[in-house]
C-alpha cells in the first residue's frame, strides 16, 4: 500500500482548484493590476473546441523525461476495413521426389476434441490458422499416411531428403518452391508444436504425417514425421505476414 | 469535478491492490482515450508527456510500468484548464492492463482500469472481450443474430472463447431487439487472439460507438495431427494377412497327413 501515494488532501486541493464557476463571482470582476494564477474553472458540458493548429505539442510547456517512455499506438477507432483484405490460400501440392503431382490442399481447422483436422486420404491439409506459404511463421501442410487401407498423399514422407523440392501454387496463381532442410521423426507427444506451429519467424513449409509403429487397436501412429522446407528464393513470396 | 476525481482514485486504488497478486512478468499497460469530442493534454509534475490525446488514440504506457506519477494531470488540449487533476498515481510492475478514460451511465467523464485475461485459448478460438463504456443503459450483445452477452450496464465487461470467426455484431437495449445502438459490424475473432471491444460515446449525443484492441499469441497448437489410421506393410491389413497364414498351415498339414497314410 505503500506505492499508493494519493491522499485524500491531494484530491481535495485539486478539487477547489477546479472549483464551478458559481463559486467566485466575485474574482470576475478583474482590477487591472490583479495577475490572476487562479486556474479557469473548467466547464463541466461543451469542452473548449479544440485548437485549430495541428501542431502537436506547445514550445511554452517543458516535455517530460517520461515522454521517451510512452509511445503511441494504432488508433482503437473500429476500421471495418482492416480484415477485409483477402490473403490468398496454397491450393496444390507438388513433390517431385515423391511423385506427388498438383495434389489439392483444403484449408482445416480443428476438430471437437481439439485435433488438426485432416482431409480424405487423397487430399492435404493446410492449417489455416497458421501462415500461408510464404509468409513469416510455419505454414504447415498435414496428410495422411495411409486412411482406411487407402495411401496418404504423404504415404512416402519419410523418404524425403535435404535438397527435394517443394512446390506450393496458391489461389492467386503465385508459385513458390521451396526446398527440404530437415526431417524428423518425434513421437506423437513430443512434438515441438512451439516450432512446429510458429505464428512467426522466418518463412518455413512444414510438412507432417503419421509414422513409426502402428498400434491397431487404437487405429493410430505412435509417432509424427515432420520436414521442414524454406523457401527457394530466400525470402518468401512477398505476402505481408 | 470532485465526483471524477474520485472515481479514477478508486481506480487506482483497484489497480495497486491488484498488482501485488500479479504473478506474470512484463507489464503491459495501454491508456485508451475513449470520449467523443475531447482532445487532451497529459502532464506529469507540471511538464508534458503527451499532447492532442484525442478520442480513439492509444498510448502504450509499459515504459512507466511500476513508476509512481507524481501529479498526474489531464488538461484540455491547448489549454491550461485541467480536467482531471489526479495528484500521485503509481501504476503497477506487472500485468496486463487496459486504462480507458469514458463517460460514465451518466455522462461523467471518468477512467476505469481493467485487467486483461491473457490466459490460454483453446486451438480454433479466440477470446471476445466487451465492456460497457458507454453514456448509455445496460445492453444485450449479439453476435450472428444470438445474444452473446447480456444486461451488461456501465462499466461491466463480459467475455467468451468461440471459434474463430468473423462475426455480425449488434449491441440492442437488453432485452429488446431494437433499436440497434451500435452496428450491425463485422467483427473478425483471430485464433489465439483476444479482441477487446469498448461500447464508447454517448446515447443521448448519438456517438455511440465501439473502440477496438487485441492481445495477440494466446493460442494453444492442436493437441494433435492425426495423419493415419491405418497400417502400411504392403497395403494388407495384418488381420488379412495372419488369416492367409492359417489357410497356408492348414493346407500344408492337410497334404503331409494324406501323403504318410499311404
Amino acid at each position: 500500500m505503500r506505492r499508493f501515494a494519493i491522499s485524500l488532501a491531494t484530491i481535495a486541493l485539486a478539487a477547489s482548484a477546479c472549483s464551478t464557476p458559481s463559486q467566485t463571482p466575485s474574482e470576475e470582476v478583474a482590477a487591472p493590476q490583479m495577475t490572476s494564477t487562479t486556474v479557469p474553472a473548467p466547464t463541466t458540458t461543451t469542452p473548449p473546441i479544440p485548437s485549430l493548429s495541428a501542431e502537436p505539442g506547445f514550445d511554452e510547456s517543458p516535455q517530460s523525461p517520461l515522454a521517451d517512455r510512452v509511445a503511441s499506438l494504432d488508433s482503437a477507432l473500429y476500421d471495418p476495413q482492416e480484415h477485409a483484405v483477402e490473403t490468398p490460400t496454397p491450393v496444390t501440392l507438388t513433390i517431385p521426389s515423391l511423385g506427388i503431382d498438383g495434389a489439392d490442399i483444403i484449408d482445416v481447422g480443428v476438430t471437437d476434441d481439439g485435433e488438426m483436422e485432416i482431409p480424405d486420404a487423397g487430399r492435404v491439409g493446410w492449417y489455416r490458422y497458421n501462415p500461408v506459404p510464404g509468409e513469416s511463421g510455419s505454414a504447415v501442410l498435414a496428410a495422411h499416411i495411409s486412411f482406411d487401407g487407402r495411401p496418404g498423399v504423404f504415404r512416402y514422407l519419410a523418404e524425403l531428403v535435404p535438397g527435394d523440392e517443394a512446390i506450393v501454387t496458391l489461389d492467386d496463381g503465385t508459385t513458390i518452391e521451396f526446398r527440404v532442410v530437415e526431417t524428423a521423426q518425434y513421437p506423437k507427444d513430443d512434438l515441438p508444436v512451439e516450432r512446429v506451429f510458429a505464428k512467426d519467424g522466418s518463412p518455413i513449409l512444414t510438412l507432417i504425417t503419421c509414422g513409426g509403429a502402428f498400434d491397431r487397436t487404437a487405429r493410430s501412429y505412435k509417432d509424427n514425421i515432420v520436414a521442414y522446407a524454406v523457401p527457394v528464393n530466400g525470402a518468401g513470396n512477398g505476402i505481408a505476414g | 469535478m470532485k465526483k471524477l476525481i474520485a472515481t479514477f482514485a478508486a481506480a487506482v486504488m483497484a489497480l495497486a491492490i491488484a498488482a501485488p497478486a500479479m504473478a506474470q512478468t512484463e507489464a503491459r499497460i495501454h491508456l485508451i482515450h475513449g470520449i467523443p469530442d475531447t482532445p487532451v493534454d497529459v502532464f506529469v509534475d507540471g511538464e508534458a508527456v503527451f499532447t492532442d490525446f484525442a478520442f480513439g488514440d492509444t498510448q502504450d504506457l509499459s515504459g512507466l510500468a511500476g513508476a509512481t506519477l507524481v501529479g498526474l494531470q489531464v488538461r484540455l488540449a491547448g489549454t491550461d484548464t485541467v480536467a482531471i487533476d489526479a495528484g500521485d498515481v503509481a501504476l503497477p510492475d506487472s500485468g496486463n492492463y487496459s486504462i480507458i478514460a469514458h463517460l460514465a451511465a451518466d455522462g461523467t467523464p471518468t477512467i476505469a482500469v481493467y485487467e486483461n485475461d491473457t490466459s490460454a485459448i483453446d486451438s480454433g478460438n479466440g477470446r471476445l472481450q466487451v465492456r460497457h463504456t458507454a453514456a448509455a443503459p445496460a445492453v444485450d450483445v449479439k453476435a450472428d443474430g444470438a445474444v452473446a452477452f447480456s444486461n451488461l450496464a456501465n462499466p461491466d465487461e463480459a467475455k467468451a472463447d468461440l471459434p474463430a470467426a468473423t462475426y455480425s455484431v449488434e449491441v440492442v437495449p437488453t432485452g429488446a431487439d431494437e433499436p440497434v445502438v451500435i452496428g450491425p459490424a463485422d467483427i473478425a475473432l483471430d485464433e489465439g487472439t483476444s479482441l477487446i471491444v469498448y461500447a464508447v460515446g454517448s446515447l443521448d449525443a448519438g456517438s455511440l460507438t465501439v473502440l477496438t484492441e487485441s492481445i495477440s499469441g494466446l493460442g494453444t497448437a492442436p493437441a494433435e495431427v492425426p495423419t493415419g489410421n491405418s497400417p502400411v506393410d504392403g497395403g494388407m491389413p495384418l488381420t488379412v494377412v495372419a488369416g492367409a497364414l492359417v489357410l497356408l498351415v492348414a493346407a500344408g498339414g492337410g497334404l503331409a497327413l494324406a501323403r504318410r497314410s499311404h
